[in-house]
């Protein structure tokens, strides 16, 4: 009972990192319909980012927002350079410049910093488990599921109470609406860009400490798409869902079942739940008319 | 996609003309002149790297007409060809190491033909199993039931059934040589013979694909392709002609599976990973989609582009700059960069550009 319960809650920790990373991918989607393959690769970056910076002896907190900060830029920057051209494409065109937008960023980040696998040192966060009751918990995984919550409502907040995140909101729903009102939409295609990077970053960086910083980081990151399947593309609870799902699922799996098929029991499932709901939980129907 | 024209003044004038393959003349001397060249001067001409290196180019050839006939005519976006090539190299690798052939099919070499026509069946029968979502799911869901696809076959199944046979080991290792009807082919010596078998393969399967497209199969293909709930409409099977498609594209990822195995003589789960599904469909955008010359001149671009960037490390590698730098990423760069700049400029491939060319003289003086 113990392992049960133990495996739940560290799935439910895990699967906070996880949503955090779709919510990013939902926000993509929702503001401008590009369905971004390159995902895993965005949490590289960030990943990387935050290491560096702690490693050059700027305390953990503030490489984690000095990464955010980049990130952004460079969501702006790369949304700029690829995407821009892109707009009115067929989704095949749109998804493949994704995959090589992935390609080269991951070529970039080992060009930049090896291919060897890299890890906090000073180790951030103690090895000892918080125990609470009958359960240990991770450091580490109970610190990335609070600093996933705090970025959710942070993000909420912002959608919800300020002047852009309305704008994007408007984008979103009806996109020729909001260009005729006068909201700029490559600039918020720009922001979503910049806001998914920061959602990967923190979730590269919480991830990375777990078991290390190297390129195959990004399959981790590839983990999001069943998540955002499952809760629906377009709704960012469903991600939120779909995410802490997804974690759950692969710790019962990697404990009960059997641990090599930890990191594809995700895409089993999600195939087997494509056949019986193909727009996920909360997603929108697609009527289609000839 | 816009037809190439007929050169001013050629006119058909029956329909045996109309349906032929090599529709003027001058393209009829081409092609004679091109088997020519392919089967009697490269093999003697280029020295055996470049041999090595245009078994390769048949390998992915064969790898990209399966993908290009799901993407492109037949509007299945698949990301996970990778795993259907990998199951037709290990089923034809165990038959013809571990399958106890009755000894008169040793003697006429016939264990490796049936291996492959068995490995490309299998294939095309895993291919269609993994197809099946394509009657509930269209679009994106596809490509991430195609992903699974390809994740649950590499990086779970494939390791793990190496484990069941008798070796127990966890790849494997093909003999020195292999037999083929009445010829041996020595695997690290012969690559002569090798090129002839892929010069036979890839023709064979050219015939298949193009003839598929240019029947009535191929014309239900591509109204799916288009709009498939209007082709519903029309009274075409769509799920029958989308699991058509799937089983094609894996019989003949199957024979290039089976083809890898005498490129390559150790079999692993590694060369057919998510990368190399992402490498196909990449060709197939860099050729052009819907063509056939497309998935050449894409697979062209690709094998010779890793080559260059090869050439290029020897070089390179000698400046104290990137003395340290693998090499292995400049690989994802390149690729990334080249397939980005394809999209946004070139979206209609290579083989667009190329019947632009053959339609200016063509139709000159009147090329609008």
């Amino acid at each position: 009972m113990e392992t049960f319960l133990n495996t739940i809650v560290d799935g439910v920790m895990v699967g906070g990192i996880y949503a955090l990373v779709a919510i990013g991918w939902v926000i993509i989607y929702k503001c401008s319909g590009v369905l971004n393959l390159a995902m895993g690769e965005l949490t590289l970056i960030g990943a990387y980012l935050s290491f560096t910076l702690y490693s050059v002896g700027v305390p953990f907190l503030i490489a984690i927002l000095l990464s955010l900060i980049i990130g952004f830029i460079l969501g702006l920057l790369v949304e700029r350079i690829f995407l821009d051209k892109l707009i009115g494409e067929s989704i095949l065109s749109v998804i493949m410049v994704t995959v090589g937008l992935s390609f080269f960023l991951k070529g970039i980040v080992q060009f930049l910093w090896g291919t060897s696998r890299k890890v906090f040192t000073p180790s951030v966060f103690s090895i000892e488990p918080i125990t609470i009751g009958p359960l240990a918990i991770n450091e580490l995984f109970l610190w990335g599921f609070v600093a996933a919550i705090i970025l959710l409502i942070t993000f909420v907040a912002f959608f919800k109470y300020t002047k852009w995140g309305l704008a994007m909101q408007a984008t979103a729903d009806d996109e020729m609406a909001a260009l005729s009102i006068g909201i700029s939409a490559r600039f918020v295609y720009a922001i979503a860009w910049g806001i998914a990077f920061m959602a990967a970053g923190i979730g590269g960086t919480f991830l990375g400490n777990i078991n290390g910083i190297s390129p195959s980081l990004g399959h981790l990151g590839l983990l999001v798409l069943p998540a955002v399947v499952l809760g629906g593309l377009n709704s960012i609870p469903g991600a939120v869902v779909g995410g802490i799902t997804i974690g759950i699922l692969e710790n019962l799996t990697g404990t009960y079942i059997d641990n090599s098929l930890k990191e594809y029991a995700p895409y089993i499932f999600m195939a087997i739940f494509l056949l019986f709901k193909p727009h996920g939980f909360w997603g929108w129907e697609r009527i289609e008319r000839v | 996609m816009s037809p190439t024209h007929l050169p001013c003044g050629d006119y058909h004038q029956n329909y045996k003309q109309d349906h032929g393959w090599w529709q003027t003349r001058l393209i009829q001397i081409k092609m004679i002149i091109l088997l020519i060249i392919l089967l009697l001067i490269l093999p003697y001409m280029l020295d055996s790297f470049w041999i090595s290196i245009v078994n390769q180019i048949g390998y992915t050839v064969l790898g990209v007409l399966g993908v290009q006939l799901l993407i492109g005519y037949c509007g299945l976006l698949t990301l996970g060809h990778a795993a259907f090539i990998a199951v037709g190299a290990y089923t034809s690798a165990l038959l013809v190491t571990e399958f106890p052939w009755p000894q008169f099919m040793i003697d006429y070499g016939l264990a490796y033909p049936i291996s492959i026509i068995i490995a490309g069946i299998i294939a095309g029968l895993w291919s269609v199993l993994f197809g099946l979502p394509s009657a509930r799911v269209k679009g994106f869901y596809l490509i991430l039931t195609t992903m699974a696809a390809q994740f649950v076959t590499v990086g779970y199944i494939l390791q793990h059934v190496t484990k069941l046979t008798e070796s127990q080991a966890s790849e494997i290792t093909m003999s020195d040589s292999l037999q083929l009807g009445p010829w041996v082919i020595n695997l690290t010596e012969d690559s002569i013979k090798i090129y002839y078998f892929m010069v036979v393969l890839v023709i064979l399967c050219c015939i298949i694909v193009i003839n598929l497209t240019r029947s009535r199969v191929g014309r239900a293909w591509i109204a799916i392709r288009d709009n498939d709930i209007s082709a519903e409409v029309m009274g075409i099977n769509v799920i029958k002609y989308k699991l058509l498609a799937f089983f094609v594209a894996g019989f003949i990822a199957g024979i290039a599976g089976a083809f890898y195995i005498t490129i390559c003589p150790t079999i692993t789960h590694e060369p057919f990973g998510w990368d190399l599904s992402l490498w196909l469909v990449g060709a197939i955008l860099i050729g052009g989609v819907a063509s056939i010359h497309g998935a050449f001149f894409g697979s062209f671009f690709m094998v010779l582009l890793i080559e260059l960037l090869k050439l290029l490390k020897d070089s390179i590698t000698e400046t104290p700059f990137l003395k340290d730098a693998e090499i292995a990423f400049l690989k994802d760069i390149v690729f990334g960069f080249f397939i980005c700049v394809f999209i946004i400029y070139e979206p209609k491939g290579l083989a667009y550009r190329w019947q632009q060319i053959k339609n200016y003289f063509n139709l000159w003086p009147f090329s609008y």
